[in-house]
């Protein structure tokens, strides 16, 4: 039989209601590619096998006695290890949360598992999910599976390069400016970030409460629209005060034409210094692909976008500082010893449970907020993205969706980026849709013509139309041949289905 | 006006990260380039524009029951205190808050 990284998250499902193999046999298979893969990806902070084959028997034990599967029965799934799953570490890849034990099961973990998925293990990041490339990782590096000598994007780069390296069907990531939709780029796989307050943030730990937000890696539209329908379908969690109902079927309309809808494009957007030729070019083409589908494509203007990434940087820090607050070294965390007072436990604690990026961002968030300086930046900055969201409502007058790059170019070698703020524009592209709160969805064109490299296009949408997003995602993936593709080097490497 | 490396120790202190010397001269320039980077963000006139402190405006307050459903988010004290660096009893454990001359160690 097959190797269990050429099936889609549906048809693993089919095939464990089914019976043609069981939910523990794709746990297996899943774990035994950990093992062959991992050596060259290192996705993985941790492997959750126990708790994966406890999860795997469960689902066969629930069939044995012909209970009903849920529609992610026996699929191998990848969390960001921000994510609290009891049975394992979050550890935020910090040396601070290094010995951390999840006390509790986050929300959007949870509703994987009750749809049946099997939990293979937590999946390396950024520390905090602060950078674009999963280099701050306080214990290990993530390779792209495409050219292991290149990064993963981040900050989710080992939910994205546990899919692309098939260890895993569907993961999921965190996006606070782009930490989902860069590194899906980057690993030449699907990555959806859903509209803010589609998906629960409980038991996700908090970066930036405003721009957070978690959503799914697979590759293909279908395994995505698949775990959409995982996390949404409960209904608002109300753990969550932000989170919000969200009622629409993923599956539902996903093969829709999208003859006679309207896809924007903004030219200013295709000019912007740092944007490569070979994206730039790929993205031109999805938009003639969806033209030859029937869309008209259409200019808008978005002119305020260019100040996003400042306000993205003013907003982000403030919020970081406040939510890594609680990191006092007393209550969880790395605590210094031997310290003569409370604060001097506290500050010495901080410094050196937290690494370097994870100090400059609440570096810049204590100033931002300092008196007289709010003034200057934090409470502009606000104002500035009343001016972005104004002009997306304008832009979505005009059209449907919106079409661009997820990222400048493709992935970069370890330490090519080395100055901070230069890492901080692979988000050019992503972070005005966290600034707004909105949808977006980056999908693989194929491979770059310089790079021969995953190259993405993302699509980005009005608050929860959502679904509409991927029905416009699987028109892409239609005109393209990059759906369901597991990186050269790793496919078929262990994880055959007995 | 450039953050200088005083104003960046002072910075620190308010953060809670003591920083090494080393550490603050990095820092203090990292700080003035990110600083560089929010400069558009000074440049507008914005006068009359309402911020938006949060993506979703319309959201109001959601009222519940005045009641304590510990079955779904309280954590046994056993299960609170696994992860803290020094317990005793059914407590955290923290040195001196206001310090003594003898320290506590």
């Amino acid at each position: 039989m097959a190797n269990f990284d050429q099936l889609s998250a549906a048809q693993i499902a089919a095939g464990v209601r089914a019976g043609d193999f069981s939910a523990t046999e794709v746990a297996r298979a899943s774990l035994d590619a950990v093992d062959s893969r991992e050596p060259q990806v290192q996705a993985f902070l941790e492997v959750s096998s126990d708790l994966a084959l406890e999860a795997a028997e469960r689902t066969d034990q629930a069939r044995a006695r012909g209970e009903e599967l849920g529609p992610l029965a026996g699929v191998p799934c990848a969390f960001k290890d921000n994510m609290h799953l009891v049975g394992t570490h979050t550890t935020c890849a910090s040396r601070m949360l290094e010995n951390y034990e999840s006390t509790f099961t986050a929300t959007c973990v949870r509703r994987m598992l009750d749809a049946g998925a099997t939990p293979i293990g937590k999946a390396n990041m950024d520390e905090f999910a602060f950078g674009s490339s999963t280099e701050s990782s306080a214990f290990h590096r993530t390779n792209n599976p495409w050219d292991t000598t290149r990064v993963p994007g981040g900050s989710s780069g080992g939910s994205a390069a546990a899919v692309a390296s098939g260890e895993v069907t569907v993961s999921l990531g965190s996006d606070t400016g782009g930490s989902i939709r860069q590194p899906a780029s980057l690993c030449g796989v699907v990555g959806m970030k859903p509209t803010y307050g589609a998906v629960s943030r409980y038991g996700v730990v908090a970066f930036g409460s405003s721009l957070d937000q978690v959503g799914p890696f697979g590759r293909r539209v279908e395994d995505v629209a698949l775990a959409m329908n995982a996390l949404v379908s409960p209904g608002r969690d109300p753990l969550d005060s932000t989170s919000q109902d969200c009622p629409v079927d993923f599956l539902e309309h996903l093969d829709d034409p999208i003859a006679g809808k309207r896809v924007g494009v903004v030219p200013q957007l295709m000019e912007v210094q740092g944007l490569t030729d070979e994206v730039r070019d790929a993205v031109n083409g999805a938009a003639r692909a969806l033209e030859g589908q029937g869309a008209q494509v259409v200019e808008v203007e978005l002119p305020n976008i260019a100040s996003a990434i400042s306000a993205y940087y003013v907003i982000a820090p403030c919020e970081a500082f406040s939510n890594l607050a609680r990191f006092d070294g007393v209550r969880y965390g790395y605590q210094e010893q031997g310290c003569a007072t409370l604060a001097e436990q506290t500050s010495l604690s901080r410094a050196h449970g937290f690494g370097e990026e994870a100090k400059r961002r609440q570096m810049l968030g204590a100033y931002l907020l300092s008196s007289g300086v709010y003034d200057t930046y934090y409470y502009p900055a606000q104002q500035v993205r009343t001016l972005i969201t104004q002009d997306y409502e304008r832009a979505y007058e005009k059209c449907d969706v919106i079409l661009m790059p997820a990222a400048p170019r493709t992935a970069f070698k370890f330490g090519e980026l080395s100055d901070p703020t230069q890492m901080y524009a692979s988000d050019m592209f992503t972070i005005s849709n966290n600034i707004v709160g909105n949808g977006g969805v980056s999908v693989p064109l194929g491979l770059g013509r310089d790079s021969g490299l995953p190259v993405s296009a993302q699509l980005q949408g009005p608050a929860f139309r959502d679904r509409m997003l991927l029905q416009f995602a699987r028109a892409i993936e239609r005109a393209y041949d990059a759906s369901g593709i597991v990186a050269p080097d790793f496919a078929g490497k262990g994880g055959d289905l007995a | 006006m450039p953050l200088s490396q005083e104003d960046v120790a002072g910075i620190a202190d308010y953060a809670r990260i003591a920083l090494t010397g080393d550490e603050l001269k990095e820092m203090t320039t990292y700080m003035n380039e990110a600083v560089e980077l929010l400069k558009p963000i000074t440049e507008y006139d914005l006068d009359g524009v309402e911020p938006t402190f949060h993506p979703i405006g319309d959201l109001s307050n959601v009222m519940g029951e005045d009641v304590v459903d510990d079955s779904v988010r309280a954590l046994p004290i056993d299960v609170a205190l696994k992860n803290a660096g020094s317990s005793e009893g059914r407590y955290f454990r923290v040195p001196s808050i206001l310090g003594s001359e003898e320290g506590d160690r």
